[in-house]
């Protein structure tokens, strides 16, 4: 009976530390397959909290306290970046981005006859070091912040400008609920809530599919989110939705959810997950013989879904902010600049996104002083009546979209060694 | 109550249960692989040796390496096809078992050796210690970000699968389903032409009828895949369950028919008893360590190749907890025990998702249901399912 009783203790005791274990390093991995789509980082604080706020202005947002920085001489913006850790190759191109956008105003004379600066922190693609990068920016006299390309990271940025009043340009944060931390948070990217029908457009029109089956990683809230909005959608357009699986992060071994889905004949499937667990999915559904049509949302992009999803994985399509391979005359001209500044294209979407960012801050920089403005409080507000502003990766109203803008998205189709462009919707396509 | 059961049974899709066992079983295989690590070394030592799933995680990783080194990196594909052959499969496989067995040996020289004469709850809290240490210092030192994955060139036989139909699926819907997939590969080739030569008037029309054709293809090998009662199993996989019977006999084999077994099996049954009939201790229990961890690294070589998930410093911690309930499940200690609890794990585990067919959200407690198999056969075989209060450890 004693050795009973050791063998138990013995399992109690180490299941629970091991247990413990891999709970504290989840948080941290999710982080390397997060990609730009953002679970890094806490979600804890949310907006509202921040006290001393003003009333609520025609944006249906809080607007902050303080009026923020004077625009002053050289006119100093500030940018948040991943350049180390799990983002860094996507911060590394919003740095590009950023700093070519800035240099070419400079170079066409400034904002009304003043300089930009561009003031660079690293955030280390952690939440707590963006926070203080962004602490440290307002400290420096920024008017305005740019970034981050992760949504946990930009939330903690866009409470610390909250509070100084600042606003805020996040460059790949795609997080639906972070614009409610007030007035002064603004994207240039669409948000999750808009992939989902983009992707159901694209299946029910594009591919002619009808009964399709979803895959959700039931660990991760963005992908819960993304396939309810693509069922949404899907279903709003006539289409049914046969099945639904729902496996796991880090699950490896996919053939009893595939032996399931086999069974209702679905005539595409919807991954809503990351390409770490995509991949292998989409390779193990063809061993056993599914030859449909699959498609994702941007979770999928990274360098890896074709070493993770292997010959499979060619042909799938999911939804993306911007794809090099686009004829649009922005695309060609802004490819052509980078090529000119740091040879090669971008790497990731991030370098277009940033470029648009930081071109789109100035661009509202210039508008309020056109009107006389001095202060941040004016370049939030000329932020808010942004319309139709050209940026490469499309265009950004952020008029009444309280900081989120109706944008294009593209789906891309994948390829043996990257994505090709296969189709861009506008966000008047998706009316319903 | 009655009806309600009933009601339950026929929502099942029993066609698909053979399927789902020949799944569990092929998963299950895997979790045996490591669970013997476990429990070989809780055979002889009584000590749990936490480090195991790290021993795994760093065999992944010696495989990845090797896959690299024959040509198989990223960069040196750069998106081409390259021929592979089984050469490197057991390369890979070989590479991974020497050096996990060279690291479990060091990890028992280093941190187990200095602490055997303490008590007990000192190893296990020193091999907790391994397990953390192990796993943030190859988040130091390993690529994981992005997470890398073995190429699949690598396995040459990727592409084929055992098919073994238990009912067949209608003749002539295999024949239209083969024409299906002929005619829709013909109108994609035209389509991809017509596209290059960059002729827009027609492209969009023609591109949605070799769409249409496409679907209707996957659809009739849906209907093909999906009316037929059998089993399909890739060669990969196929190949996974042979070679781990194969390594499972090879060790029946060291225990019990080999001198370094019996000493094994002496050392297990008593360790001091043993010491006194001249049985060096010491180096059995290095042999331990060494074919434990082996066993771990061609089980996390098969993982990474025929399954292949991105490798991060993580990875070992899932199969490594799953593996430690299967070796408690048919008793620690135990080798038979060890390989029964593994294929029972696996599975429990599919049948769980099999029967989230009719109790929609069941699959998300599949670990659950798992662990509440292993505190059912504990509370009526505490030793587990093979063991005893009085087995014959090792």
């Amino acid at each position: 009976m004693r050795k009973t009783i050791n063998i138990a203790s013995f399992f109690a005791l180490a299941t629970s530390i091991v247990l413990g274990a891999y709970g504290c390093k989840d948080s941290g991995a999710s982080g390397s397959t997060a990609g730009t789509t953002g679970t890094t980082g806490s979600n804890s604080t949310a907006g509202g909290e921040t006290a001393g706020s003003g009333g609520t202005t025609g944006s249906g947002r809080k607007d902050p306290a303080k009026d923020g920085s004077d625009i002053g001489e050289p006119i100093k913006i500030g940018l948040v970046a991943s350049q180390n850790g799990d983002l860094k190759p996507w911060g590394d191109d919003c740095v590009k981005g950023a700093n070519m956008a800035v240099d070419e105003i400079n170079a066409a004379g400034g904002i009304n006859g003043k300089k930009v600066l561009l003031l660079t922190e690293d955030s280390n693609s952690d939440p707590v070091a963006g926070k203080n990068a962004a602490s440290k920016l307002v400290t420096d006299g920024c008017v305005g912040i740019l970034g981050e390309v992760a949504s946990g990271i930009t939330q903690q940025m866009a409470n610390v400008a909250f509070d100084a009043g600042l606003p805020i340009v996040a460059v790949g944060a795609t997080r639906t609920d972070i614009s409610d931390i007030g007035s002064n948070f603004f994207r240039v990217c669409y948000t999750d809530d808009f992939q989902g029908p983009v992707m159901a457009k694209f299946a029910y029109d594009y591919l002619s599919l009808r009964n399709v089956a979803i895959m959700t990683d039931n660990k991760q809230p963005y992908s819960v989110g993304l396939s309810d909005s693509f069922r949404k959608a899907f279903e709003g357009y006539g289409g049914k939705i046969v099945d639904e699986q729902k496996y796991q992060s880090k699950e490896t071994q996919f053939s009893s959810y595939i032996s399931n889905m086999k069974s209702k004949s679905p005539d595409g499937v919807f991954l809503s997950g990351y390409f770490t667990e995509v991949g292998p999915i989409v390779s193990q559904m063809r061993a056993a013989g599914l030859n449909m049509p699959v498609l994702g949302g941007d979770g999928w992009d990274s360098a890896q879904l074709q070493t993770s999803g292997g010959q499979a994985i060619v042909g799938g399509f999911f939804c993306n902010h911007y794809n090099n391979e686009e004829k649009r005359p922005e695309v060609q001209k802004f490819l052509a600049d980078w090529k000119a500044k740091y040879s090669g294209v971008p790497g990731t979407t991030m370098g277009a996104l940033g470029y648009d960012a930081a071109k789109l801050l100035c661009d509202a920089i210039k508008r309020a002083m056109d009107k006389g403005g001095k202060k941040s409080k004016d370049i939030s507000a000329a932020l808010e009546d942004t319309s139709d502003f050209a940026g490469v990766s499309g265009k950004v109203t952020l008029k009444g979209m309280k900081g989120n803008p109706a944008k294009r998205a593209l789906v891309v189709k994948v390829t043996a060694n990257g994505t090709t462009f296969e189709k861009a919707y506008e966000p008047e396509e998706l009316a319903k | 109550m009655l009806h309600d059961t009933l009601n339950l049974v026929a929502g099942l899709d029993f066609s698909i249960l053979p399927q789902q066992l020949v799944n569990g079983l092929l998963l299950g295989s895997v979790y045996a692989l490591i669970a013997l690590g476990y429990t070989m070394v809780y055979g002889v030592l009584r000590l749990i040796n936490f480090a195991h799933g790290e021993v795994f995680m760093l065999g992944s990783y010696a495989a990845l390496f090797t896959s690299w080194s024959l040509g198989f990196s990223p960069e040196a594909l750069a998106g081409q096809d390259k021929p592979s052959s089984w050469i490197n499969l057991v390369l890979m496989l070989v590479v991974s078992m020497v050096v996990c067995g060279l690291i479990g040996m060091a990890i028992e020289f280093l941190a187990y050796r200095p602490m055997r004469n303490q008590p007990r709850i000192a190893s296990l809290i020193t091999a907790i210690g391994v397990s953390l240490f192990i796993q943030y210092a190859g988040g130091l030192f390993l690529p994981q970000s992005p997470p890398p994955a073995i190429s699949e060139q690598v396995n040459p036989y990727r592409n084929e699968k055992v098919t073994v139909t238990l009912a067949p699926p209608p003749q002539d819907l295999v024949v239209q389903a083969k024409d299906a997939r002929a005619k829709a590969d013909q109108m994609d080739k035209a389509y991809e032409a017509a596209k290059a030569k960059g002729d827009p008037t027609s492209l969009e029309s023609m591109r949605q009828e070799t769409q249409a054709a496409k679907n209707a293809a996957s659809n009739l090998e849906t209907q093909v895949a999906s009316k037929s009662t059998g089993l399909t199993v890739p060669y990969g996989q196929l190949g996974m369950l042979l070679t781990t019977l194969v390594l499972m006999a090879l060790l029946w084999f060291i225990v019990q028919k080999t001198k370094t077994g019996r000493a094994m099996r002496a050392v297990a049954h008593d360790f001091d008893s043993a010491a006194l009939m001249g049985v060096n201790v010491g180096r059995i229990i290095t042999i331990t360590f060494v074919i434990g961890s082996a066993l771990a690294g061609a089980g996390a070589m098969m993982y990474a190749t025929v399954l292949r998930t991105p490798l991060t410093p993580f990875l070992g911690v899932t199969p490594g907890v799953k593996a430690f309930v299967a070796a408690v499940l048919g008793g620690i200690g135990n080798i038979p025990g060890a390989v029964l609890g593994g294929i029972l794990m696996g599975i429990v585990e599919t049948l769980v998702v099999w029967l989230d067919g009719v109790v929609p959200g069941l699959s998300g407690y599949k670990d659950a249901v798992a662990f509440v198999v292993l505190i059912a056969v504990l509370l009526f075989r505490p030793g587990g399912l093979l063991g005893s209060s009085k087995v014959e450890k090792v």
